[in-house]
């Protein structure tokens, strides 16, 4: 029954999240051949930039909080309003409902936060690309390839660059899943009140949002306060680095378990539509 | 075996309490009215039998199977408002039951859909009110099910409609299976039931048969309802 629950949440999410992730796209193509041409080459271009550059953030955002809200929305309407009394009748269980959803949000969340990295990586590069010279790029690569034989890229940020690579996109999905997790732990926890069931479950969001956040920066005091204290050396910024984004890998995965466990409890009770 | 059966079921809300000690067993093979006035407990005895509620205290039993995915394919579920996402085309709801429900007769539910003359390319939403009901009914009768659980079918529509929807409901009827209506609109389905719970103030007020009722009282039981709830 989870195949089925999961192929027609896939259908109903994907129909709202999938123009919004193409929207993601359509702004990284519109926005990297603006960056290759000379449209905004002029001296008197720069409010235009700043403009177009202003859009261009606020369009990611606005994609990125789509997405996750979506996520969350169609978690509640699908569940726990009218729509609930046709899932919860189906012959399923609570947890396949659960999970179905959470796979299928967390696979969309997961595409958006990969494609907003890749959108700024390629509109950064186009535009790297685009305004530096011939001579300028070789010197620049010139000079890498100089400073590589002082510092490796392992010194400056701690890992290999596909390690870092890698240990940046998993941070960014573990911190992906923790973000819908702690959404839906909230809206079942507000299933819990008798009345006011929505503001409970933003109220439940608003306090666990602030545990996560003091937890969070508890763990990374420790890393950062060092930094202070000792650090203005090119190797201890891959010192750092070493610390730091293994500890908020850590503190996400840790999140995410506990707000999965606890959903878990949640979820296997009957429920109280009202 | 018993087809349905309730023990001591009671739902509380805080201090209030929705549904009292309600004990019943329903056999197969009947129609059964639930009736009550608005605000009895009627809504809230369907949705602890259909496993939309946790009940206080008290068992439910669905042929011997406790509330969950089980009992859940037995039950065939139409409640007093639409539970279906309007965005979606009526083909893609057909497809979505026929997934989900072992015993859902897609044939059938198509044939009700070209005798109403609704397109199953059309997105509910683009339905007019009556007609998105009239899907909701055609999808819950179109179900071989052993227990039809059907609250306020009639609520709300206009005569012609209501006979449509007691003929639907009577079209699809088996005889090894049973229907429970919930409605306060008695006159209209009297003549279909065989046997009536009468709910007060979520108690238990009365439950049997229809026949029985009529001769021991001697009027009709719409007339013994309108004694039973008067004001």
């Amino acid at each position: 029954m989870l195949k089925k629950l999961l192929k027609h949440e896939w259908i109903s999410v994907s129909k709202v999240l999938g123009p919004v992730n193409l929207g993601v796209i359509l702004i990284t193509i519109i926005g990297s051949i603006i960056l290759s041409t000379d449209l905004l080459d002029g001296n008197n271009m720069f409010p235009m930039i700043v403009v177009l550059l202003s859009l261009y953030i606020i369009s990611l955002m606005t994609f990125a909080s789509v997405t996750l809200i979506y996520v969350y929305v169609r978690f509640y309407k699908n569940l726990f309003t009218a729509e609930g009394y046709l899932m919860y009748t189906l012959p399923v269980t609570g947890t396949q409902l659960f999970h179905s959803k959470l796979l299928v949000g967390f696979f969309w969340s997961g595409v958006n936060t990969i494609l907003t990295m890749l959108s700024t990586i390629i509109l950064a590069f186009t535009a790297t690309l685009h305004t530096t010279s011939k001579e300028d790029m070789q010197y620049i690569f010139s000079s890498v390839n100089d400073s590589a034989k002082d510092f490796r890229f392992e010194d400056i940020l701690g890992y290999q660059p596909v390690v870092f690579l890698i240990i940046i996109v998993l941070v960014m999905l573990t911190s992906c899943l923790s973000s819908i997790l702690m959404g839906y732990l909230s809206i079942l926890l507000g299933q819990l009140v008798e009345k006011n069931r929505l503001a409970a479950s933003i109220g439940f969001y608003m306090v666990i949002y602030m545990i996560n956040q003091i937890l969070s920066s508890i763990v990374m005091i420790f890393p950062n306060t060092k930094f202070i204290l000792e650090g203005n050396s090119v190797s201890f910024l891959g010192d750092l680095s070493r610390l730091l984004f293994p500890g908020l890998l850590i503190t996400q995965l840790f999140f995410s378990i506990v707000f999965y466990v606890v959903s878990l409890i949640l979820v296997r009770r009957q429920v109280n539509l009202e | 075996m018993t087809l349905l059966e309730c023990k001591g079921l009671t739902k509380k809300y805080g201090n209030f309490t929705a549904l009292s000690d309600c004990s019943l067993q329903i056999e197969r093979g009947h129609i059964i009215g639930l009736l009550g006035p608005n605000g009895s407990g009627k809504t809230t005895l369907i949705k602890l039998i259909c496993g939309l509620l946790n009940p206080s205290s008290g068992t439910v039993q669905i042929m011997g199977e406790s509330v969950g995915p089980s009992s859940k394919k037995l039950i065939s579920y139409l409640p007093d408002h639409t539970y279906l996402n309007k965005s979606m085309r009526v083909r893609d709801i057909m497809d979505f039951f026929d997934d989900f429900y072992e015993d859902f007769d897609s044939m059938r539910a198509y044939d009700m859909l070209a005798k109403l003359q609704i397109n199953p390319n059309h997105k509910l939403k683009a339905l007019s009110k009556g007609n998105q009901e009239k899907v909701q009914l055609i999808l819950v009768m179109s179900r071989r099910a052993s227990l039809y659980v059907l609250d306020e079918p009639i609520a709300g529509v206009d005569p012609a409609a209501r006979d449509y929807i007691l003929n639907i409901i009577l079209e699809n009827y088996d005889e090894n299976a049973t229907i429970l209506i919930s409605t306060h609109l008695i006159s209209d389905i009297e003549n279909i039931l065989d046997e009536v719970i009468f709910i007060q103030n979520g108690k238990l007020h009365t439950h049997g048969s229809v026949d029985d009722l009529r001769q021991k009282e001697h009027r009709s039981i719409d007339a013994i309802f309108r004694e039973v709830f008067k004001c």
